[in-house]
């Protein structure tokens, strides 16, 4: 017994040893030199790299790659995004291509995972010398593709990534090749707050958000500042837990208050239609408002009428004749079941970028990434984009919808301000 | 609205009570919490789901299928499972080791079956409401209400006048000797396995109406289990005072101080009557269980 306990003893000592002498911290003075080398060799190989691009961006087609999950749990989305880059870069091919050259999309797996997406960007860079990537629509990968746009000075645009740290580091420093084509989470509180307060009229206000819920207490915020600025009051605020089903006790304070609006910020349909029901069985009248939580085809047949008349505001998706029919025409072509998203990402990706090339005159990446910085506003299938060159967040349009019976429908587009 | 509050507390403290009776009854012969009780009562949702949505039957059959579900199921996990691993003379912790598991295997099948996703019955009341000395009361929950009170009046019928309310009360007191006395305490225990299930299955399909049905419905079984401690666990009255009681003192934690803290205040009522009252607010000893 106590031969075996030795043994394992020192079985555990000798691996703890071999993990310590594996392991990379060593004191700064004597690890300075060793890394001063390869990162020196690092930098020549970023030079070269970005001198084998120059040389791709002069002649021959413009490549531009595009990351996304094409084979993992989520690649209903990461196929879409090929397909949608794909027709655009044939209907632009059709129509002369760019600046008189032909574009290529090469798409390249990153399953939907960081480290495979990483290396994904690096293989277009390195290898097919692509000259702008597009992609990938999760920020947990964007996140540290930023950095690598950065090292190889190759500009990148998320589509659906939007955390705050694709296009900023935690410092608050921009990634200055990383861009994106959505709004971050807290912006549709902007819009929110400014169209009830503005174009509604209202005056007073319930905010009712998910305790520990980051995007929910997010936005809410977001929505009070804006909300009060343009002189709308706040009466009450509450919030449930992610778990609750039964928001009376909330809702009793709330109806007491009787304010003009309740923004309503949970996520989840069959929550949200609880809480619609429940607010009207305790006689409350107010206007329910949300925010792109309440996206869901079930939510307004839930509600069983408690909703009728109310609004939320979100991407404007398949809304607009355009854009349905460039969804149309990705199904058909790739036979997919269902329109998705996505495709107008990336279809939106690759006009930006030939956007971006026209004005600068160059496909060279540098002068793509100055251009798409310097963009004053880029129609695209998704919505008028204004870019802010200080976090590349853009503004953009978002559109309304209203209860009507078991749906929602669409009533318009909100424009960015 | 304080009135308002209390109506929201008694509607939220029905459904509790539903569970709580159940677990009780189960305590109070086989002296083990039965940490599968609440997945009882997601089964006969999901069965009166499959019956009103998938098959083609009326809402009301459907709902009594569901009912027969949740006791089906409980009396196959009392066939199956805790009276074998009580005919094996194990500790009592092994009876709440497989009820544990017990419940992650029915929360994972549900899973598996009918996925994450919200299903809902297809009858459906209008969103409407009765306004009772100016506060409102939603009609389904009054629906409820008066449901769970002729359900448990029902069932505190069984438990004082009948033969098998005696029984159940006689294994409680002392298994041994009422085996002596010829109660059959196997088939008694079956019985109220059966009994329990048909508690969890009204509840699911009461709660199921109110806010849909999903695989981890049944956690609800944790406040119910909170409710029959602070009533006195092993007491069917006590647990119907103490489900009350913890809808209204939750309702009111939520309104009055914040919805964040009223599980706080949940579980640290239950440790202080843990520590201050172990026998709940009814005073059970051994004589009074059931």
């Amino acid at each position: 017994m106590k031969k075996s306990l030795a043994t394992i003893l020192s079985a555990v000592m000798i691996l703890s040893l071999a993990a310590c002498g594996g392991n990379s911290t060593a004191p700064a003075t004597t690890q300075a030199p060793a890394t001063e080398a390869p990162k020196a060799e690092a930098t020549e190989a970023a030079a070269a790299e970005t001198e084998a691009a120059a040389e791709a961006s002069d002649e021959g087609p413009i490549k531009i790659g595009y990351v996304g999950d094409l084979t993992g749990g989520t690649a209903l989305w990461g196929t879409a995004g090929q397909y949608g880059a794909e027709l655009a870069a044939k209907d632009i091919n059709e129509a002369g291509g760019i600046m008189g050259r032909e574009v290529v999309i090469v798409p390249m797996d990153g399953k939907g995972d960081p480290s495979d997406s990483v290396s994904a960007l690096k293989k277009l860079i390195d290898d097919e010398h692509v000259v702008a990537s597009i992609g990938t629509n999760f920020s947990s990968c964007n996140i540290p593709m930023a950095s690598v746009a950065d090292e190889k000075k190759i500009p990148i645009i998320a589509t659906a990534a939007s955390n705050e740290l694709v296009t900023v580091d935690e410092n608050g420093n921009l990634h200055p090749y990383s861009f994106r084509l959505c709004f971050i989470d807290p912006y549709i509180g902007e819009v929110i707050g400014s169209y009830a307060a503005g174009t509604l009229g209202y005056k007073t206000a319930a905010l009712f958000t998910v305790a520990g819920n980051t995007n929910s207490e997010s936005v809410g915020a977001i929505i009070e500042n804006v909300f009060t600025s343009k002189g709308g009051e706040i009466v009450i605020s509450e919030q449930c837990q992610e778990a609750d089903m039964d928001y009376r006790a909330q809702l009793a304070k709330i109806g007491a208050k009787n304010p003009d609006v309740i923004f309503v910020l949970m996520n989840d349909y069959a929550k949200l239609a609880t809480f619609a029901k429940q607010a009207r069985e305790l006689g409350i009248e107010s206007m329910l408002m949300g925010h792109d939580g309440w996206d869901s085809a079930q939510l307004a047949g839930e509600a069983g009428g408690a909703l009728e008349g109310c609004l939320y505001i979100s991407r404007i998706g398949f809304n607009t004749p355009e854009a349905a029919a460039f969804g149309d025409r990705v199904t058909e072509l790739y036979k997919m079941e269902s329109r998705e998203a996505e495709c107008l990402f990336t279809r939106d990706g690759v006009y930006w970028i030939k956007d971006a090339i026209e004005r600068a005159g160059s496909a060279d990446p540098t002068a793509i990434r100055d251009a798409l910085e310097s963009t004053e506003k880029f129609e695209g299938l998704i919505g008028t984009l204004v870019e802010d060159p200080a976090t590349h967040n853009p503004a953009m349009a978002c559109a309304l919808f209203e209860c009507h019976g078991d749906a929602f429908e669409y009533k318009g587009i909100v424009e960015a301000e | 609205m304080f009135f308002q509050q209390l109506i929201t507390g008694i509607s939220v403290g029905g459904i509790y009570a539903l569970l709580a009776t159940g677990y009780s009854l189960i305590y109070s012969l086989l002296d083990f919490s039965n940490w599968s009780h609440g997945e009882f009562a997601m089964v006969g949702a999901y069965v009166a789901i499959v019956f009103s949505t998938m098959l083609p039957f009326p809402f009301l059959v459907a709902a009594m299928l569901g009912v027969a579900g949740g006791a089906l199921v409980s009396w196959l996990t009392e066939k199956v499972v805790y009276r074998r691993i009580r005919s094996t003379g194990g500790p009592n912790m092994f009876l709440m080791i497989g009820a544990m598991g017990l419940s992650s295997v029915f929360q994972q099948a549900a899973n598996l079956i009918f996925t994450g996703q919200y299903r809902s019955y297809p009858f459906k009341l209008p969103v409407s409401t009765i306004k009772i000395a100016g506060a409102y009361i939603g009609v389904l929950d009054l629906i409820s209400l008066i449901i769970t009170a002729v359900v448990l009046i029902f069932l505190m019928y069984i438990i004082n006048k009948t033969q098998f309310g005696l029984n159940v009360r006689g294994i409680a007191c002392n298994q041994w000797g009422a085996k002596i006395l010829g109660v059959k305490v196997d088939s008694c225990i079956s019985k109220v396995f059966i009994l329990a299930g048909c508690l969890a299955g009204v509840a699911g399909i009461l709660y199921g109406a109110k806010y849909n049905v999903w695989p981890t419905m049944g956690n609800i079984g944790l406040k119910a289990f909170i409710s029959s401690v602070l009533g006195g666990l092993g007491s069917v009255p006590g647990a119907i005072l103490g489900a009350v009681l913890l809808g209204i003192i939750e309702t009111l934690v939520s309104a009055y101080v914040s919805s964040s803290l009223r599980d706080f205040f949940s579980f640290a009522l239950l440790i202080v009557i843990l520590l201050v009252k172990p026998s709940g607010l009814l005073g059970v000893d051994v004589q009074d269980k059931a």
